[in-house]
């Protein structure tokens, strides 16, 4: 038996929806970023799944996974020390207060 | 020779404007040299107009009728060429031109204190424009040259105005008054060449103006008076001279009246007669009925002056209705073809505008000169509180005689012939209107010896009646102080002019009489 | 046709006194007797061209069928050129021998005339009353030179037009000459100055002259041509003119030639000074007196006869065409002859009456014009000018003999006179005829000349001349005017003699009064024998005795000159009738004068004995009818008023116009600023701004600065696109 592509799909978008709902709802910008974790990772699994059953002989959606994963952690890295840069100016990480664009 | 016969013209119209380049280089502060240099390089222009006038004479007079042409492409994309010519009718008044520019600059040296490095800038300048405006085969450059002039001659009234007169008043409304007319006139230019395909002067004379519209001709010949007319000026349209005459400097008046007032006869003999015949044929009667009114207002409202510069601008009204006599009468002569005698009178009356154009230049410019002259020692131009000059100031007394009766038009001195060609056109053509100008000589002379010549110089001299006399360098004196050296060299030159021109005019009635008889047998008459 | 060679020398004979003009006013002014030097060097050489060429004329009678002709090219004039020359006939000849001698008579007198005059303060002049000359005498030299220029130039043209501008340029001298005391003023601010005398007779003159040039263009027109020997050698062109016509307003059809004559008449008026444009010359007299003799008597003012005369051909074709013209000639002639001659009767400046006597016997000669007698005309001219100048010459002689009387009296404090001396006013004078006897046997010999004492004296045979034509051409009217003239003529004049030179001196300074210098009695001596012998040339050949006597030569010479211009000029021929007439006319109008005047001398300070009988009439001849009076209102007044009229019309109107178009320009302006462009431009402009602010306002409210928002935001884009796309 195989797993038809529509589930790794409904899969995916099931994860895309919890990482956007976090990222949406969640007030801790630390929440926001494992929410866009969650997001990316669901896009991995569709790259994942499309190379698996669409273009099996190219490698090129594994490559993608790969970059998309580095980028993420990158991003991770990134966005945790700008949080860290926040809370020591604001003593707050609520994205809430974290308005200044509005100005 | 060849290449300075087709480069003349061209250097004696942008000389002066190099020159002004070159005053604008140098150093405010050195006066002295700017003066200097000024006058010197308005000599060259001066030397090469008199060689024009020479050359012209002994080379073209016979037959060939425009010389010292050059034409190179300047705006092909609608065909406006730089295109210059002489003949007989600018020849002398390039002459007039170089020679009254000269003479304001070597007067103005003496007399002009303030802000001189400006001054003689825009001297010069104007020199360019007027000097374009005579040697301007093209319509485009005739119009360009036409509005040079007018700026320079804007500052130097604005600026070296006498303050008492409103000079700004008089330089805006000399202004505006003749860009208005020019405004009519690109329309009408733009006419001609939507109508000949071309603005070449000479072309589109060739080829006819119009030829199938007659409304439109009709526009463009009023659009082309009307500017023309402004700048004469003709009355109506001459309220903006006595002001601006009587508020320029000395040397601006002398100017004024010598030469920018010619440009519009100038204009209407050489672009309005010549593009538009038919139309001066059935207008020509009220060209010549607006001189008439001209010549005899003119000479009353001279008559009641009690300011002297302001009387002589006035009699400059009256004696530009001369010219539009003649030309008027030219034009209706156009329409006489097969009267008898008619193209004897047209050629007379030409000739009379043409001389009346160069004699009242010389003469009115040493009028102005003269009132300069007074102006500078009493400081007021009131002839109410003069008299008795004759014996203090003889010599002034004697160059004012010479200048008033050649402008009362006396036999024997320049104005006369000038007067006497023009009637004996008009009389053999408009011979009612003729009979009505005539007055205007009777109060003419009436206002130069009642007003001027009385007033200034006859009865018995009281230093009461004014004391507020310096001498003409500014320092005080008790009394009027004779003409100084430079006043003389200044004047003689023109009452010179005045009596020979006066005894023998010969020698510039050929210059017109040729461009008469060329411009008349071109239209065919 | 060969002529004399010395004919060649026509066209200098102008010239050395232009020269002399020239050379004062640039170079000799300011050393007076080197000036006067030069004028009188200059006039002596025109003297002699003049009568070189008189003279030789006068030899060669036959020259009248070829009258000398020397053109140049002057003026190219279209496809032709016009030739300016000099010309020598008859008239030409006996106007240069009268010209050059008087020219050169009163040149020389001058110099002695022209000494310091009487109403300048000698303190405000000291270099001048050192010399004890005018201190503008070397001005005045030049103004004479000038003028003798004027003159002979004027005689000799060979063209209407270049005679035309030596006239001018006479009336200019006349205006500066007039003028020349311009600084003098009366304590009577209502006697005329000579600023103002100047004024006007130079502005009465130019009247006349603007008609003339009007007549010398439509001559010019007509005959394409102004040479007098080619106009009036074309009979077919004369006869052509005086058939053609033209319509006038007013007066209908008249033919040119008359249309012509009249005009070129009417510059000879102003000119001559004929009624109705008489009025400047009495008041020329303002003019230092060799000017008067020179110019207001002897040249200038005949310059309008010689031109009537010239004109001649054209006059009689016009009346031969059946114009007018000629009788209205002899109409003015005789009537100005008259009138002129009444108000000199009334007159009591002694110039004056002289200026008056010049009118009347200018209009003797118009007269005679009028009605044809064209040689009488030239003789009376030419012998009028002698004794004429004499005349002027010796009254100027007497002004300046009772002016240094007066300056004696007045020096050597014997009687402080008060208040302002006239010394022209005869009613001042008395017994000069032996304080002055050269000028008082001159003045007595030109005044005889003038009354046309019979057989002695030259004026009378000019005179008789011109009455015996007005007679045996039955001009009656003509005649009988003239010869009312002639009686008034002798009487003024002997009044005048007796009023002068007889009885005792009825002032101080006429019995103080010296006899003049040497340059200036001999000139009257020189002029006295030509008042009396100049008519020995134009006796009638059948007068009884004398006729065989004397020569006629000078009226023969005329009158060949007159048949080759085609003129009838048939001598009128000897009658005892109006010789008797004229002569008794004559004779009694001295008596009547010594009855009055000479019998009973007059007494210091008694009025004139003429003033009770003629009552009124003697108040309007004094007046001289009030023509000055009624010009001032007619001409002058309103002229001036109009001038003022037009002037304030300029400022008013015309110029107020102009700056109402510019001030609507501004309100145009102004207006455009306020509402189209603050309303509508700027309004447009503000508008898109507020818009957009206000835009901006409330889209901001979503830019809440939440990362969270902008990504719901995004979600439901993408819902919304996402249920979008099923649609199309």
């Amino acid at each position: 038996m195989t797993v038809p592509l529509s589930w790794y799909l409904i899969f995916a978008t099931a994860l895309f929806s919890l990482g956007f709902f976090a990222v949406l709802s969640r007030r801790n910008a630390v929440a926001v970023l494992m929410g866009v974790e969650l997001m990316l990772n669901a896009v991995n699994v569709n790259l994942v799944a499309f190379w698996r059953y669409l273009t099996p002989s190219d490698l090129s959606g594994q490559i993608f996974v790969v970059f998309v994963f580095t980028v993420a952690a990158a991003e991770a890295a990134v966005g945790l020390a700008l949080m860290i840069s926040i809370y020591r100016t604001r003593k707050t990480i609520n994205v809430d207060e974290i308005n200044d664009l509005n100005l | 020779m060849d290449l300075l016969r087709s480069s003349v013209l061209t250097l004696i119209v942008f000389l002066p404007a190099v020159g002004s380049v070159i005053v604008a280089l140098m150093p405010k502060e050195k006066e002295d040299l700017i003066k200097k240099f000024s006058i010197w390089w308005s000599v060259i222009p001066l030397l090469l107009t008199t060689w024009l006038a020479i050359d012209y004479a002994t080379n073209f007079l016979r037959g060939n009728q425009m010389a010292y042409q050059a034409k190179f492409a300047w705006i092909p994309s609608i065909g406006v060429n730089y295109h210059v010519g002489a003949d007989g009718l600018s020849v002398p008044l390039l002459f007039l031109t170089a020679l009254l520019t000269t003479l304001g600059l070597y007067y103005s040296a003496r007399v002009i204190r303030k802000r001189v490095k400006e001054f003689f800038l825009l001297f010069l300048l104007l020199a360019t424009g007027m000097f374009g405006v005579f040697v301007s085969l093209d319509l485009i450059l005739f119009y360009v040259f036409w509005e040079i002039g007018l700026v320079p001659m804007y500052f130097l009234i604005g600026i070296w105005g006498n303050p008492k007169d409103r000079p700004q008043y008089a330089a805006i409304k000399f202004f505006l008054y003749t860009l208005a007319g020019s405004i009519f006139m690109l329309l009408a230019m733009i006419g001609v060449y939507l109508s000949t395909g071309t603005f070449d002067i000479l072309d589109a004379a060739a080829k006819g103006v119009w030829l199938n519209a007659p409304t439109f001709a009709m526009l463009s010949f009023w659009a082309f008076f009307i500017a023309f007319a402004i700048k004469v000026p003709s009355f109506p349209f001459h309220t903006w001279l006595p002001d601006a005459h009587t508020a320029a400097p000395t040397a601006g008046s002398v100017i004024l009246a010598g030469v920018l007032l010619k440009l519009g006869a100038y204009g209407i003999l050489r672009v309005l007669l010549s593009l538009f015949p038919g139309q001066f044929a059935q207008f020509g009667w009220i060209v010549a009925l607006l001189g008439v009114i001209g010549i005899v207002y003119g000479a009353f409202v001279s008559l009641a002056q009690t300011d002297l510069k302001r009387l002589i601008a006035y009699s400059s009204v009256s004696h530009m209705g001369y010219i539009m006599l003649g030309i008027g009468a030219v034009g209706v002569a156009l329409g006489m073809k097969n009267v008898a005698g008619a193209q004897e009178s047209a050629a007379m009356a030409f000739n009379g505008a043409s001389l009346q154009m160069f004699m009242h230049g010389i003469i009115t410019g040493a009028l102005f000169f003269l009132v300069g002259v007074i102006y500078e020692r009493a400081h007021t131009r009131d002839l109410k509180v003069f008299g008795g000059l004759s014996a203090v100031v003889p010599v002034y007394y004697a160059t004012m005689m010479f200048a008033g009766f050649a402008s009362l038009g006396l036999p024997g001195l320049a104005g006369f012939w000038a007067e006497f060609f023009t009637f004996r056109g008009a009389f053999g053509i408009v011979p009612v209107l003729a009979v009505i100008g005539v007055i205007g000589i009777v109060i003419t002379a009436a206002y130069i010896l009642y007003r001027i010549i009385q007033s200034l110089f006859l009865g018995e001299f009281d230093p009461k009646r004014w004391d507020h006399w310096t001498t003409v360098f500014g320092e005080h004196a008790d009394g009027p102080t004779d003409m100084a050296l430079f006043e003389k060299v200044t004047l003689w030159p023109l009452v010179i002019l005045m009596v020979l021109l006066g005894l023998w005019p010969t020698p510039l009635l050929a210059f017109f009489n040729e461009a008469s008889v060329n411009i008349l047998s071109s239209l065919h008459f | 046709m060969n002529y004399p060679s010395v004919f060649n020398l026509t066209w200098l004979i102008p010239l050395p006194t232009a020269l002399a003009f020239f050379a004062i006013i640039l170079f000799a002014n300011p050393k007076k007797r080197l000036s006067s030097n030069i004028a009188v060097g200059a006039v002596i050489l025109a003297w002699i061209m003049s009568w070189a060429v008189a003279i030789v004329f006068f030899l060669n009678p036959e020259l009248t069928e070829h009258p000398f002709d020397l053109n140049a090219p002057w003026l190219p004039m279209g496809t032709i050129t016009f030739h300016m020359g000099v010309a020598v006939d008859a008239v030409t000849a006996g106007m240069l021998f009268m010209v050059g001698f008087v020219l050169t008579m009163i040149f020389i007198y001058s110099t002695g005339y022209m000494s310091f005059p009487g109403h300048l303060d000698p303190a405000k002049y000291p270099d001048a009353a050192k010399e004890g000359l005018d201190p503008r005498y070397s001005r005045f030299f030049a103004y004479i030179s000038l003028f003798a220029t004027g003159m002979l130039g004027l005689v000799v043209a060979n063209n209407l037009l270049m005679l035309f501008i030596f006239w001018e340029i006479m009336g200019l001298c006349s205006y500066l000459l007039i003028g020349f005391w311009f600084d003098k003023s009366y304590p009577d601010p209502k006697q005329i100055t000579p600023k103002q005398a100047g004024l006007k007779a130079f502005l009465t003159t130019r009247v006349g002259d603007v008609l003339f040039m009007m007549g010398l263009i439509f001559l010019f027109i007509h005959a394409g041509d102004l040479n007098f020997q080619a106009i009036f050698g074309n009979q077919e062109f004369l006869h052509e003119l005086s058939t053609s016509t033209v319509n006038l307003p007013f007066f209908g059809a008249v033919t040119w030639a008359g249309l012509i004559s009249m005009l070129i008449f009417w510059g000879a008026i102003g000119k001559s000074a004929q009624f109705p444009l008489h009025v400047w010359l009495p008041d020329a007299m303002e003019g230092p007196t060799p000017v008067s003799a020179l110019i207001h008597a002897a040249t200038m003012v005949s310059a309008g006869v010689y031109l009537i005369v010239r004109m001649s051909p054209l006059f009689s074709a016009a009346a031969h065409g059946g114009s007018g013209v000629m009788m209205f000639v002899a109409f003015i002639g005789a009537f100005t002859a008259l009138f002129a001659a009444t108000i000199a009767v009334a007159q009591k400046d002694i110039k004056k009456v002289l200026a008056y006597s010049t009118i009347s016997q200018l209009g003797y000669m118009f007269a005679a014009l009028g009605i044809g007698a064209w040689v009488a005309a030239i003789i009376h001219l030419l012998i009028h000018a002698f004794f004429k100048s004499l005349l002027f010459m010796a009254s100027g002689s007497v002004i300046h003999g009772v002016e240094h009387g007066h300056h004696h009296v007045h020096e050597h404090g014997e009687h402080g006179h008060e208040g302002y001396f006239d010394p022209q006013d005869m009613f001042n004078m008395g017994g000069l005829l032996k304080r002055m006897p050269v000028t008082g046997w001159t003045f007595i010999i030109g005044g005889a000349s003038l009354s046309a004492f019979p057989l002695i004296t030259a004026g009378f045979w000019s005179k008789d001349e011109i009455l015996a034509h007005a007679w045996a051409d039955g001009h009656m009217a003509v005649y009988w005017t003239l010869a009312a003239g002639a009686f008034l003529t002798a009487f003024y004049t002997f009044r005048q003699i007796f009023l002068t030179f007889f009885g005792s001196p009825r002032t101080e300074a006429a019995e103080h009064a010296p006899e003049s210098v040497r340059a200036m009695t001999w000139p009257l001596v020189a002029l006295a024998f030509f008042a009396l012998f100049g008519g020995f040339v134009a006796v009638p050949e059948d007068f009884p005795v004398i006729g065989g006597l004397a020569s006629d030569f000078m009226a023969k010479l005329m009158e060949m000159q007159g048949e080759f211009y085609g003129l009838h000029v048939a001598p009128a021929g000897f009658n005892w009738t109006p010789a008797l007439i004229s002569m008794t006319l004559a004779l009694s109008g001295i008596v009547v004068a010594w009855l009055v005047y000479g019998r009973k001398p007059l007494a210091a300070g008694k009025p004139d004995p003429l003033r009770k009988p003629l009552g009124p009439i003697y108040t309007i001849l004094e007046n001289k009818y009030y023509f000055d009076e009624f010009y001032h209102l007619v001409a002058v007044r309103p002229t001036l008023w109009l001038a003022q009229f037009f002037f304030l019309f300029d400022r008013n109107v015309i110029d107020r116009i102009v700056n109402w178009v510019g001030a609507l320009g501004r309100w145009l302006a102004a207006a455009l600023r306020r509402w189209i462009d603050e309303f509508i431009i700027d309004a447009a402009v503000n508008g898109a701004g507020l818009v957009t602010t206000w835009t901006g306002a409330v889209v901001r409210l979503i830019q809440t600065g939440q990362a969270q928002n902008y990504l719901l935001i995004l979600l439901l884009s993408v819902v919304v696109l996402l249920l979008l796309i099923p649609l199309k």
